[in-house]
This record gives C-alpha cells, sequence and structure tokens, in this order.
C-alpha cells in the first residue's frame, strides 16, 4: 500500500452535522475502580468536539475506549449507524479513528519522512522509496502550511514540531475522526497557530475532531461543543456559544475560578540570588534579583532563554560572563551540586526526562536529595527516611497507596508533586519552578500555587517559569519577559495588560515570521 | 457459565502457587531432588565442592549486579580474573608477602574498575563496548606478559587457603559471606545504594537532585573490578597457578546468576541476595548433572533453556505480584 499526496485529503462519507460516532452507556471497570460510568454522547460529523476535566476524571479511559487500545467493559458504540466491536487499535484505524498523544509516540531516530509513512512505506521491488518518500512528506508538510524539512531525523526537531509532524501523520490515512489529547502543552504559540489552522481546515474537510485540553482559552478558541467529565462521569455537554469558562471550571471542579490563583502578598525580604548582567549559552546580559517572598516569574516564549538562564544559574551550564550574587556575596555554581549545597532547587520542566526516577518507589524520590541528612554516618536510618517521605505524602496530599508505591504508577499531576515536594524536606531558600503545572489539572494546579504560598511564608524566594501567560500574570510579584535570549521587559503584580506582555514577548517574531529553516 | 468457571479457576490457582516459589525455594527443591535421585550429592564433598564452584560466581555476580542497576553491564570481570591470577601469582612468585601479593592484585582491580569509569564518564563510551574492550585487551595482556604459559604458584599456604574450612564450611564460602553482608549494607542501608537506584532509573533527575553521577558510576565499575580481583586472588589459590586465559565465560555467568537473581538489565532493579541464589541455582544445575552423568555437551544447552524458564517465570511472578 502507498500512501501519496494526492490521498492527502480525507474523504468522509457523512454529511456535516450528522451523527458520525455515538457512545451508547459506554463503560469501563477496571479491578477496584470504576474508572468511566456509562456515558451517553453522539459526536457529529465535522465538528469540533473538546472534553475536559481533571486529571483522573476519565478522559484517558475513554480515549483508550475510542482508539481500541483496551476493551469496554460494556454498552455499544455506533459508528456511522452500525454497532463496532472496537477492540483493537487496528479496528479503530481501519474505521479512521486516529489519535495525537500528548507524548509524541513516533521514531526520533528515523527521518520525518520515515515516521509520515511508517507501516505504510513506498517500496517497488521490495526496495525503499526513500527520495519519493521524502518528496512526498515534503508536499504533505508544505500543503499544511508547515515551514518543516521532511528529510531531517524526527529527533533533532524540537518536541513542538514532533507534535505538528505527529498530527500530519494522522492526516494522511483516511482519517474521519481524529482525537488531539493535550497537544499544545509542548507548543510554542507559533506552533500551537499552526496547529490550530491544521485543525479548523480538517474540519472544514468533515473530519470529526476530538480536542482534549486544559487550556480553557483554546477550548472556547476552537470547540464546536464542549463535554465536562468528572470522576468518570459525564456531567455536561454545552455548546460553546452558550457557555463560559467559570461555568466549565464550575462543572469540573465544583469551585469557582477565584479559588485556584491562590496569590497571597508577603513583604519581600532580603536580596536571595541576584545576577548581574548574566550570560550564557542562549541567553545574555540577564539582571534579575530573587528576594524572599516573592515569586519572580519569567515569561516568553520557548526557546527564548528562560529555562537556559535557570539552568546556569543552577550550575547545569557553565556561564559566559556576568556574576551571580547569593545573599549578597558573589558565588560560583560550577555544578548543580553547588547549587544545591548553596540552597537552590529545581523542579525541570519535563518531570518524565529530568524530574522523576519512575520505576523506584515514591519515597526514595521524595528523599534524594536529602539522604544525606537522614543518614547517620554510613547508614540510612530507616525511621528518618519513612517519617521524612510520609510526612511530604501527607502535607503534598500525594495520592499514593505507600511510600513504595512506585513513582510511574501515580497519576501526572501527583508525579509533579513529587518533583515538588521532593525539595521541601530540603529546606531550599530559592526554589525555581519550571513549567510547574504544564499537563496538570486544575485540582492539582490551586494546590501546587498554595504550595508557593507555603513556602514563601516561610521566608523562600521563587523563580517561576511558564509559558502559560495568565500562570506568571496571576502570581508574579516581578514579572520579567524574555524573547531571544534577552530580558526586554520587567513588570510588577499586574501592572501590564495581557496584550502588552504577549507583545513584548513575540515582537521580534512577528515581524521575522517563519524563521524556522 | 459457572460450570466453565470452574475449572478454569483451578489451573489459574496452581499456576500461583507455582510464581510463589521464591528463587530460594527452587535451590532447595533442587537439592532436594537431587539428593534422592543421587546417592553422591548429600556427600560433604560434594556439598563442599559445589559451594566452592558457586562461590567464585556468586561474588562477580554480587559486584555486577550494581553495574547493572546503574543501567550498565560489565563484560570484563572473567577477563579480570585471569588477568589477577597472573598478578597474584607473578608477585607470589616473586616472593612478594602473600599479604601485599594480595593486596596489590586487588588494587589491579580497583584500577581497571577506575578505567572503565573514566571511559564511560570522560570519554562518553557505552559501558558494553568499554568493557568489550578491556575483556580482549587484558587477556592480551596477560598471555604477553606469561608467553602463554601458565605459572605455577610456589606457596603451599596460598593455596591452602581455598581448600581449608571453618565449622564445616569451606574458606571459599565464608568470602561469600564476608562479600554478601557489607555489600547488602552499602546497597541497601546506605545513600550511596540509593543513588545506584537513581542513577540506573532517570541519570538527569539523580543529577538534578544533588547526587553526583559520575562518581556513583565510578564507584560501581570500581567494585565490580574490585570483586573481580578479589575471585581472582580465589581462583589462583585453588588452582595454584596464574593463567590469563582461566575465567572464560565467567562474565556471562556472573550476568546470568544477576538476572536469574531478579536483576533487571534495564536498570534500577536488584539486590544482593538475588544474584547470590542465583548462582547457585546455575552451579547446582552443572553440578546435578554431572551427577547424573549429562552428556557435558547437553549441559551447556540445558542451562542455556533453564536460564529461558527461570527468567520467564520469575518475571510472570513478579508482574502478579
Amino acid at each position: 500500500m502507498t500512501s501519496t499526496a494526492q490521498e492527502l485529503h480525507p474523504a468522509p462519507t457523512l454529511a456535516p452535522g450528522r451523527t458520525i460516532l455515538e457512545l451508547n452507556g459506554l463503560e469501563k471497570r477496571y479491578p477496584g475502580t470504576h474508572a468511566l460510568k456509562p456515558v451517553h454522547l453522539a459526536f457529529k460529523a465535522g465538528e469540533i468536539h473538546a472534553i475536559v476535566g481533571e486529571n483522573g476524571a476519565g478522559k484517558s479511559t475513554l480515549i483508550k475506549l475510542l482508539t481500541g487500545v483496551m476493551p469496554r467493559t460494556s454498552g455499544e458504540v455506533i459508528w456511522e449507524g452500525k454497532p463496532t466491536a472496537l477492540a483493537t487499535p487496528h479496528e479503530a484505524m481501519a474505521l479512521g479513528i486516529n489519535a495525537v498523544h500528548q507524548e509524541v509516540v513516533l521514531c526520533r531516530h528515523l527521518t520525518v519522512a520515515a515516521n509520515m509513512f511508517l507501516g505504510e512505506e513506498e517500496s517497488r521491488f521490495g526496495l525503499l522509496q526513500q527520495r519519493a518518500m521524502v518528496k512526498d512528506a515534503q508536499k504533505i508538510i508544505d500543503g499544511l502550511g508547515f515551514d518543516l524539512p521532511a528529510h531531517v531525523m524526527l529527533g533533532d526537531l524540537t518536541i513542538g514540531q514532533q507534535q505538528l509532524i505527529a498530527a500530519a501523520r494522522a492526516t494522511v490515512r483516511g482519517t474521519k475522526f481524529l482525537i488531539f489529547d493535550e497537544p499544545t502543552a509542548y507548543l510554542t504559540r507559533k506552533e500551537a497557530d499552526q496547529l490550530f489552522k491544521l485543525i479548523r481546515r480538517l474540519k472544514g474537510e468533515g473530519v470529526t475532531i476530538i480536542y482534549i485540553s486544559h487550556r480553557m482559552e483554546e477550548v472556547f478558541e476552537l470547540a464546536d461543543r464542549v463535554s465536562v467529565l468528572r470522576d468518570g462521569t459525564l456531567v455536561g455537554t454545552r455548546n460553546i456559544a452558550e457557555t463560559d469558562e467559570p461555568e466549565l471550571v464550575k462543572l469540573m471542579i465544583n469551585r469557582s475560578i477565584e479559588q485556584i490563583y491562590h496569590k497571597e502578598h508577603f513583604t519581600a525580604g532580603a536580596a536571595i540570588v541576584e545576577t548581574k548582567n548574566l550570560s550564557g549559552k542562549g541567553f545574555e546580559n540577564v539582571s534579575v534579583t530573587v528576594r524572599a517572598g516573592e515569586i519572580v516569574g519569567l515569561y516568553g516564549l520557548i526557546g527564548a532563554g528562560r529555562s537556559e538562564f535557570v539552568t546556569t544559574l543552577y550550575g547545569r551550564h557553565r556561564k559566559s560572563a556576568g556574576q551571580i550574587l547569593w545573599q549578597g556575596k558573589e558565588v560560583q555554581v560550577n555544578s548543580e551540586h553547588d547549587a544545591i549545597r548553596l540552597g537552590m532547587a529545581l523542579a525541570p520542566e519535563s518531570r518524565r526526562d529530568q524530574g522523576l526516577c519512575l520505576n523506584l518507589p515514591v519515597g526514595m524520590n521524595l528523599n534524594l536529595p536529602i539522604y544525606k541528612r537522614i543518614s547517620s554516618n554510613l547508614l540510612i536510618s530507616g525511621a528518618k527516611e519513612k517519617a521524612e517521605a510520609d510526612r511530604q505524602i501527607a502535607d503534598l496530599r500525594i495520592k499514593t497507596p505507600t511510600r513504595h508505591a512506585l513513582a510511574s504508577s501515580l497519576s501526572g499531576g501527583n508525579q509533579q508533586k513529587i518533583v515538588i515536594g521532593k525539595w521541601l524536606a530540603h529546606g531550599a531558600k530559592l526554589f525555581i519552578f519550571d513549567e510547574p503545572t504544564v499537563g496538570v489539572d486544575v485540582g492539582t494546579k490551586a494546590e501546587i500555587y498554595r504550595l508557593f504560598s507555603t513556602l514563601l511564608s516561610k521566608g523562600a524566594g521563587i523563580i517561576l517559569i511558564s509559558s502559560y501567560l495568565p500562570e506568571v500574570y496571576e502570581l508574579a510579584d516581578t514579572l520579567h519577559v524574555f524573547r531571544r535570549g534577552k530580558l526586554v521587559a520587567t513588570h510588577g503584580f499586574r501592572t501590564a495588560s495581557h496584550e502588552d506582555i504577549l507583545g513584548q514577548a513575540l515582537a521580534e517574531k512577528q515581524e521575522k515570521s517563519g524563521g524556522q529553516k | 457459565m459457572s460450570t466453565e468457571a470452574i475449572p478454569a479457576e483451578k489451573p489459574k490457582r496452581n499456576f500461583n502457587a507455582l510464581f510463589g516459589l521464591t528463587l530460594l525455594g527452587l535451590l532447595l527443591l533442587m537439592w532436594i531432588v537431587l539428593a534422592v535421585a543421587t546417592p553422591s550429592f548429600a556427600t560433604t564433598l560434594n556439598i563442599t565442592n559445589l559451594l566452592r564452584q558457586g562461590s567464585l560466581i556468586a561474588i562477580l555476580a554480587v559486584g555486577q549486579t550494581f553495574v547493572i542497576i546503574t543501567g550498565g553491564i560489565d563484560l570484563s570481570v572473567g577477563a579480570v580474573v585471569g588477568f589477577t591470577t597472573v598478578i597474584v601469582a607473578l608477585l607470589i612468585n616473586a616472593g612478594w608477602p602473600i599479604w601485599a601479593a594480595v593486596l596489590i592484585t586487588l588494587l589491579v582491580g580497583v584500577a581497571i574498575g577506575l578505567f572503565h569509569g573514566f571511559g564511560i564518564v570522560k570519554m562518553g563510551l557505552p559501558p558494553f563496548i568499554i568493557t568489550l574492550a578491556t575483556m580482549t585487551s587484558l587477556r592480551g595482556i596477560g598471555l604477553l606478559m606469561t608467553n602463554g604459559n601458565s605459572i605455577s604458584i610456589n606457596s603451599d599456604s596460598f593455596q591452602a587457603f581455598s581448600r581449608g574450612s571453618l565449622a564445616g564450611i569451606p574458606y571459599l564460602f565464608w568470602m561469600v559471606i564476608l562479600v554478601a553482608i557489607p555489600s547488602y549494607v552499602f546497597l541497601h542501608h546506605t545513600r550511596w545504594g540509593r543513588y545506584l537506584f537513581s542513577v540506573g532509573s532517570n541519570a538527569e533527575a539523580a543529577r538534578l537532585s544533588g547526587v553526583n553521577v559520575p562518581r556513583t558510576i565510578f564507584m560501581a565499575y570500581v567494585l565490580s573490578g574490585l570483586l573481580a580481583a578479589i575471585v581472582g586472588v580465589l581462583l589462583a589459590s585453588r588452582i595454584g597457578i596464574g593463567n590469563p586465559t582461566q575465567g572464560d565465560t565467567y562474565e556471562l555467568q556472573a550476568i546470568a546468576s544477576s538476572v536469574i537473581g531478579g536483576t533487571s538489565l534495564f536498570g534500577a532493579i536488584g539486590s544482593v541476595h538475588g544474584p547470590l541464589i542465583g548462582s547457585f541455582i546455575l552451579s547446582t544445575i552443572n553440578n546435578g548433572a554431572n551427577l547424573l552423568n549429562v552428556n557435558t555437551f547437553w549441559q551447556r544447552v540445558i542451562t542455556g533453556l533453564l536460564i529461558i524458564v527461570i527468567v520467564y517465570f520469575d518475571g510472570l511472578r513478579r508482574r502478579g505480584k
């Protein structure tokens, strides 16, 4: 079987507005949990249907059932009027159901083109037609308006770009029903815009889109209808024009939106850390001060130099110029070890790659930075180890059966609590949070923000990096805007408008649009 | 429906009983079966012989496990054993006191471990490659040093050690205990043990948590090299010669013992008691096959098959939990 650019656009057979997929009491039980209570829902051909809900509300379960990854416990699935088993991923794909996942599940060591045609390679006499595939893949990518090369290794692209390729891949396979699971979690604004363009175009071609996201503004930007899941129950479906964010949030968590961004103001104390004209790989001339009791927000696009700045501050990379002052004294931070000894703590951006030892127990993850302290002489004190871990689990309300459970068995939000929690016992003075709420539900977000207040009240300072403007806007006492490695603007708490800040972060990018190659 | 459900239930329960059989249970079961099936198994001579045979691989397997827990592998240990038999033989024959000869030999093991750490941390070589390289080179260096000849060790007291026993248990097995207890404490009750696991699970997360990842990797390979040198000394004492070709395939037996003992080759999962039991399971298979007069060629085939079966069932048992 070969795919060519001509087959790029799927040809849905159903007129828009007709029901393409109907769930009739769809239900899933695991031993011990009722992951999805009977759902009755009809998806219309050519609609963008958003699904929102907290982590653990049953969204992933629903996706897994729809894509045939696991079998349902009971209920009926009716596809284009006919009941279907939908028991295997293969069956789902044959019907035209595809999914683009949050974490890209493609081969990093193959080219973009090879990934696009994976499983459906073009061949002649048993030999791969590599050049033809690159050409066709490039045609598809160009056709979608993505400015990306087809011949490079997938792993050489940013995660956001890989996500776009994953989306492009899903569109070439006669897709009629496409599920996006948190697609923008790692995308820059520009990439997200490209993705939205693609989604709208698919909709125009009659493809049904299921869009799952924690980001409300995206739901309102894209969706025609939205369904809300809470604790495995479908609590409501609304036309997007007839609802608003507060209503959805309330449906999701039974709590009002003001309670999420929990901001307490503390009087700022002495400076904990100060950088003077710090430069390094990816950023230059950055002067930032963090005082006790304040949150310093760093806003900018992904790749604007924020992460590079904090990892250099944390000793991961060498600075090329400038000074770091720790509590007024100049210090050399040559390794993470030095940073931790001074009293810095970093909760990194990617919890799977950098934050957690997934196949180790929760307790060990929590105690990793403090084993030195809970050892007397050579041996670890078992009692202290247990006490510290159990205290963190209780304080942070980490949902885990015991401290011996593996970190991988916890939900994303609870994993994030471990990443943050392991620094609390360590007693750090400066906490650096790099995108702490990516892929985390509203309820856990609120808990994480509350944690910030606890840290501040104990005299710590916080650097908060976020690509999600409302988050830094509502929380930061001082907000620095980064663009292309430079600190371009500084604001106080809520002293600038969203538009101004966004403009400052984007400015140059807009002038030089499409600088990707 | 219900009539179908009942027979379906029964074999499952039997399976559970089978999975519940721990590795130690398997080892004891093998001993009981052999004791009943052959007259010569349960004799003092055979048991002490079995303990001596298993001891060397057991010590190697512990070192190997430290390395595997960090997500690495040490293919050189067999070659280190052969090489260090030569070193200790040369030193003793050159008139060094035994304690000094042994000490220097152990330092050679440490140096080899440091070299592996250097290759992995500083040169960025994969553990498989750097230890594969030392595996072939060390044999070569040993052959160059000896011209391909065996060196007879002219010290009776050195050789007497491997023949001796205390409280009816051979010294060689006492050495296993002497290695195992500190190893257990090190792995499960010190922070360095925890760091081994954290590096094997996610080196980046460990680094960001303040774990000195390079030092941890050095430590794992140094321990493996040191334990291999200890085995080299013990083997030299047992066979009375230094010969660089000794210890052939020991690395593979050590890896097999470790894996039989539940160590994950992907890192971050492992223990000290597991590889110990694993190594004695392996040597019991060899010993039993000898006693049962199984063709030695077939023994290799059987050992391979049993490794597959044991690790498969152990994996099922763990996943079942």
